[in-house]
């Protein structure tokens, strides 16, 4: 008996060692099953002298015990083997079957988290024409006719009265006309120059802001504008404000953000002075207001102006403005 | 505006370095664009010792020069001066240097003597005004031959690249630069040139000749100064190095000083030669109809009386503000001189320079406005330094000032100006700023200050202007930054871009990427679209001064815009493509008028169906799957029910047959989609099967309801049954599904095409359709019986309507 024992614990556990994983369960049942051989056994001990029962039943079940543990440990050693076997002809490597997705053009995608920052400080996005009108684009944004401003953007006109909008300043002067203060405005949209070179196409993307309200100062101007910049680049990119001028706005100011690229130090892409010009700002020159009825000693307010290529080009680190308009594939899938 | 930090030492002393200064004057609104030493062209210029002097072989009036350049090795040069001599140390230019007055030095063979580079005086060097021979060095302590000569003699000069806006007329000048510098600083502004002029002896009457301004408001003061016995000549180094540095290019000792002034007081002057004028008089009026003139420039131009010139007796000599006439130009015979020096009317002068296409130094100026009390001094200036030049004498002044000018009173609130700014800055240092600036400060207290603007600068004319001031000099960096306290506002976007940013999500979920191209295209692309005579898009908008002939007109419709970019990306193998573009475009609505600006959306889709890979088939896309797209764009935008209304579209750019219209419930056309016809393709050299759609967004929008309505799932099971019926390939799906929507029980939940087929066995030109009826109750479990009841009629209207027959 005890022969038949030791034989049955160590074919079991050779079996085992040498087993494949779906012959576990078969090699469980042969042996520890109902029917098992060390089952039958163990049903058998009734069969031998009283004083010899003890230690056989001790014995069978530490062999019990020691098969159990042996069959756990293999099918451990399966599982964690597992990955690494196959099914015939299924290679999970393979690409798999990829939809096509369509992408927003980069100076959409731009436009958009541009916009999304400004409407969750409660601005409104507003649209006006492309083509406009002389009055819109230059008088009531105080620059008249045959006024040295004008030089400062090359227009495209249609005829004497009619041309292409230089800026998206206008939407300003339309919006004010139909809503009285106080109130804040974005005005994206297409913008037109007469100018054609490696930083310049004769059109391109412009958002303008406006913000009037009762005690709209010149530190609250500096206050959006910066934290606009440590939106759409980061947190610690410096700005910097400089007096300039547009008709439009008094006092006006350049705002120039430290170079992103070389995070101030001077390269090729800031000129080498650590800074760059991304938004022309300023507070709106009563003349503006008178222009559309509001009362400059009542309201004051902040506009501004960003091209939308320049911080793309920034943000993307594209380096040729006119990529934009090419509408190459190969450029359009990757943003 | 180019300015030498050397000159503007000489009308304020500032002491700081050059990228300091730089700085400063950009933060207070001056922009300097480049920073350049005064010396750069001198870089290769070194001190050298002449080792031997030996006698040119070819040329006895020549020598050659041995010279150490402190490299060791010994340098011959050719020289022709008198003054050189063994032992002494000099400045050679070697080959690449540019000398100040813009000759480049080169190896150069003399007499058959290789001379690489050149021994300099002092005026060649612009460092003086001797030229008489080389400019000896000995007496400059501790330098060695081979050092750079910048290094050297220490020379320390810069040219600012400053940029001015428009606002700022007064900074067009060393003067005003001066002022600038000196207001950043709190520094004195040492007297000015001109304005202490010793006018003895000369005759401040008139009558030599007489002068008169028929415009006065165009005019409002007009100084003439009349010199006699000049003798032109080329002017001193000093004034031309100046020049040169300034980016003028010197003529002759009365043109020079002429610019010089300009350049040093903003104020443009203009000499005539006085024996040249007939009458001699002086006449400022409009030009006469027929007039002409030949300009400085040698150019003959047509006057119309809309240009204000001068005159003399018989004919205009200058266009005023602009131009001189060749007529009366000072040549190297001229003995006496007029002087002009004079205020034009800003927007005058710059419809004249617009009118002739031409922009002078002048004409920039006066454009922004001169200053109309610096007339004079600017005019003594000039003659003092001809007096001193070119020994001339100063015979008479004339100073007509017919519209005297108004000083401006300008009150500034100290408090309005704080709340503005967001600051809080004191009254007294306000006045403080205002004063630096050059304003007259009368009355101060904390309610407000009273100002009296300064002539030279016209950009000074209410209240606001003085808080940029204060603001500019107080620093844009010492104002705080801070988040408005502001009002709540309920305003919506506007609805148009919400609906089309849903567009271009819906689309680019379908695989379409978006494209932007420009508004502007060539009219031969719009006729190539073929559009009738009637058709609104076959009038385009034309720019009147556009970049090229393919950027003339305004798009009438987004299809150019989109082929374009097909064949670009095919030129580059991108043959795969599907590309939408959203934007504008623009309706004729004739002269004078903005035309109906029309937002469109239009794709294509081109190539293949799937992706090039090996888990997909490959296959070229059609009809179909762009029609796919279209149906989902317009279901998510709740535009339901739509139909596709085959026959010839609105389009004719389509292959007949295979274009259709898209439309709403009412039958309004909102859009067309189909295959472009290959001739339209061809004139974008393409020649594979492209479709495409097009969309208006404002049709899109009205039609489309985006209220979504919750519909209470079904609880009883549905019952599907399948019907192949074949019907004649001329009978369109279209018409067979309306007629059974409208014929079919209200169980009949839904309708729809599983297969079709046409060949062997069925009949030439008849098609099989499967189609698979679905069936519902709402409120019970159909039985099989009960759906055939209800079905069967159906299936016998739809086979008798159609003459179709069951497929067995």
């Amino acid at each position: 008996m005890l022969e038949r024992l030791e034989k049955i614990r160590s074919q079991a556990l050779r079996a085992i060692e040498e087993s494949g994983e779906e012959d576990l369960e078969a090699i469980r049942i042969k042996v520890l099953g109902r029917k098992g051989e060390l089952t039958s056994i163990l049903k058998s001990i009734g069969n031998l002298p009283v004083e010899e029962r003890p230690r056989f039943g001790q014995l069978a079940n530490k062999f019990k015990k020691e098969i159990e543990a042996a069959l756990k440990r293999r099918k451990a050693q399966f599982a964690s083997e597992g990955r690494v076997r196959q099914i015939k002809g299924f290679d999970p490597t393979l690409p798999g079957r990829r939809y096509h997705v369509g992408r927003l053009h980069p100076v959409s995608l731009m436009m958009g988290e541009v916009c999304s920052v400004f409407e969750r400080m409660g601005f409104s996005v507003v649209q006006g024409p492309e083509v406009e009108l002389d009055f819109y684009n230059f008088e009531a944004l105080n620059i008249p006719p045959d006024h040295p401003a004008r030089d400062m953007q090359d227009t495209f006109y249609i005829d004497d009265k009619v041309l292409l909008r230089t800026h998206t300043s206008p939407i300003q002067v339309r919006t004010m006309e139909k809503i009285s203060p106080p109130l804040r405005i974005i005005a994206p949209g297409k913008v037109y120059r007469c100018d054609s070179d490696v930083t310049h196409t004769p059109m391109f993307h412009q958002v303008e802001g406006l913000m009037v309200d009762r005690s709209i100062s010149f530190a609250d101007l500096k206050g959006i504008l910066t934290y606009f910049v440590q939106e759409i680049f980061d947190k610690d990119t410096a700005v910097r404000f400089r007096p300039s001028f547009f008709p439009f706005t008094e006092p006006s100011a350049e705002v120039d953000i430290q170079c992103v690229i070389c995070r101030g130090n001077g390269c090729r892409v800031c000129s080498h002075t650590g800074w760059l010009e991304v938004l022309g700002a300023g507070l709106v020159h009563p003349a503006v207001f008178r222009h559309v009825g509001y009362d400059p000693e009542q309201y004051s307010g902040f506009a501004f102006g960003l091209g939308i290529e320049r911080i793309t080009m920034l943000r993307y680190g594209v380096d040729d403005i006119r990529l934009f308009y090419d509408n190459d594939l190969r450029f359009l899938e990757q943003f | 505006m180019l300015i030498l930090t050397s000159w503007l030492k000489e009308f304020v002393p500032f002491d700081v370095p050059v990228d300091t200064l730089a700085e400063d004057l950009t933060l207070a609104g001056l922009e300097v664009e480049g920073v350049e030493s005064a010396f750069k062209g001198l870089k290769s210029v070194v001190v050298a010792k002449v080792l031997e002097v030996k006698t040119h072989p070819g040329a006895s009036f020549l020598k050659i020069c041995a010279l150490d350049t402190g490299s060791g090795s010994k340098v011959e040069v050719v020289c022709g001066a008198p003054n050189v001599a063994q032992g002494q140390l000099v400045a050679l230019a070697r080959p690449g240097t540019i000398l100040p007055d813009g000759t480049m030095v080169q190896t150069a063979r003399i007499h058959g003597v290789e001379s690489p580079g050149m021994l300099c005086s002092q005026a060649e060097l612009g460092l003086g005004e001797d030229k008489a021979g080389i400019m000896v060095l000995d007496s400059f302590q501790g330098i060695a031959p081979g050092e750079g000569i910048i290094e050297a003699l220490g020379l320390d000069d810069w040219i600012l690249e400053i940029g001015i806006t428009p606002n700022r007329p007064d900074c067009l000048s060393v003067i005003g630069i001066a002022r600038e510098v000196a207001a950043i600083y709190g520094l004195p502004l040492m007297s000015l040139p001109g304005e202490d002029s010793v006018l003895e002896g000369v005759s401040l009457q008139g009558g030599l000749v007489p002068i008169s301004i028929e415009t006065p408001d165009l005019c409002r003061r007009y100084a003439a100064g009349i010199m006699e016995d000049i003798d032109i000549a080329t002017s001193p180094v000093w004034l031309t190095r100046r020049l040169l540095a300034s980016g003028i290019r010197p003529i002759n000792n009365v043109v020079d000083v002429t610019n010089y002034v300009l350049l040093e007081r903003g104020q443009p002057l203009h000499a005539f030669d006085l024996d040249r004028l007939n009458g001699p008089n002086i006449n400022v009026r409009l030009a006469r109809p027929g007039e002409e003139i030949v300009t400085l420039d040698g150019k003959r131009r047509e006057l119309s009386p809309e240009i204000l010139v001068i005159a003399d007796r018989d004919r205009p000599v200058a266009v005023a503000g602009v131009m001189g006439g060749a007529n009366s130009e000072v040549t190297d015979k001229t003995r006496s001189i007029l002087i002009e020096s004079a205020w034009f009317f800003p927007g005058q002068v710059r419809r004249a320079a617009k009118v002739l296409k031409v922009s002078t130094e002048a004409s920039y100026r006066f454009e922004r406005g001169v200053d109309p009390e610096g007339i004079p001094a600017a005019l003594y200036r000039a003659m003092d330094l001809l007096s001193q030049m070119a020994g001339g004498q100063k015979k008479e002044v004339t100073d007509l000032y017919v519209r005297p000018f108004d000083a401006v009173h300008i009150e500034l609130r100290p408090e309005r100006a704080n709340r503005l700014l967001g600051t809080s800055i004191e009254p007294d240092e306000m006045a403080s700023i205002l004063s630096k600036i050059g304003m007259e400060v009368g009355r101060c207290n904390s309610e407000s200050i009273r100002a009296k603007a300064p002539s030279y600068r016209p950009d000074l004319k209410e209240e606001i202007d003085l808080v940029e001031e204060v603001a500019r000099l107080h620093g844009f960096s010492n104002i705080p930054s801070r988040i408005p306290e502001a009002s709540l506002i309920s305003m919506h976007s506007e609805p148009g871009k919400i609906f089309g940013d849903k567009v271009k999500g819906i689309l680019t979920c379908q695989g379409l990427s978006e494209i932007i191209s420009y508004s502007f295209i060539s009219p031969e692309e719009i006729e190539a679209l073929r559009f009738g005579k009637e058709d609104p898009r076959s009038r385009w908008v034309r720019v009147k001064n556009p970049l090229s002939e393919d950027q003339s007109v305004l798009r009438t419709s987004l299809l150019p815009s989109l082929l374009g970019a097909v064949s670009r990306n095919f030129a580059r193998r991108n043959l795969n493509l599907r590309l939408f573009e959203l934007g504008t475009c623009f309706l004729d609505q004739g002269k004078e008028r903005q035309p109906i600006e029309e937002q469109r959306v239009a794709g294509v889709w081109t190539g293949n169906r799937y992706p090039e890979s090996w888990a997909w088939p490959d296959k070229s896309a059609d009809f179909f799957d762009l029609k796919g797209v279209v149906e989902v764009l317009l279901r998510r935008l709740g535009v339901d029910p739509f139909r596709f209304r085959p026959g010839t579209p609105d389009d004719p750019f389509y292959m007949p047959g295979a274009g259709v219209c898209i439309q709403s419930h009412d039958g309004t056309t909102i859009g067309t989609m189909g295959q472009i016809s290959p001739e339209i393709l061809s004139r974008w050299d393409i020649d594979t099967q492209v479709f495409a759609f097009d969309l208006a967004l404002k049709g899109l929008m009205d039609v489309s309801h985006d209220i979504i309505r919750f519909r209470p799932l079904a609880k009883f099971p549905s019952i599907g049954v399948d019907n192949a019926i074949i019907v004649s390939d001329s009978v369109y799906y279209q018409d067979i599904f309306g007629f059974i929507r409208s014929n079919g029980h209200e169980f009949l939940e839904s309708v729809d095409v599983f297969d079709v087929y046409s060949g062997k066995p069925i009949p030439k030109n008849f098609k099989s359709l499967g189609i698979r009826f679905v069936y519902r109750a709402p409120d019970h479990t159909l039985s099989d019986k009960e759906v055939a009841e209800i079905h069967d009629p159906l299936l016998h209207k739809v086979l008798e309507r159609f003459h179709g027959e069951l497929r067995a």
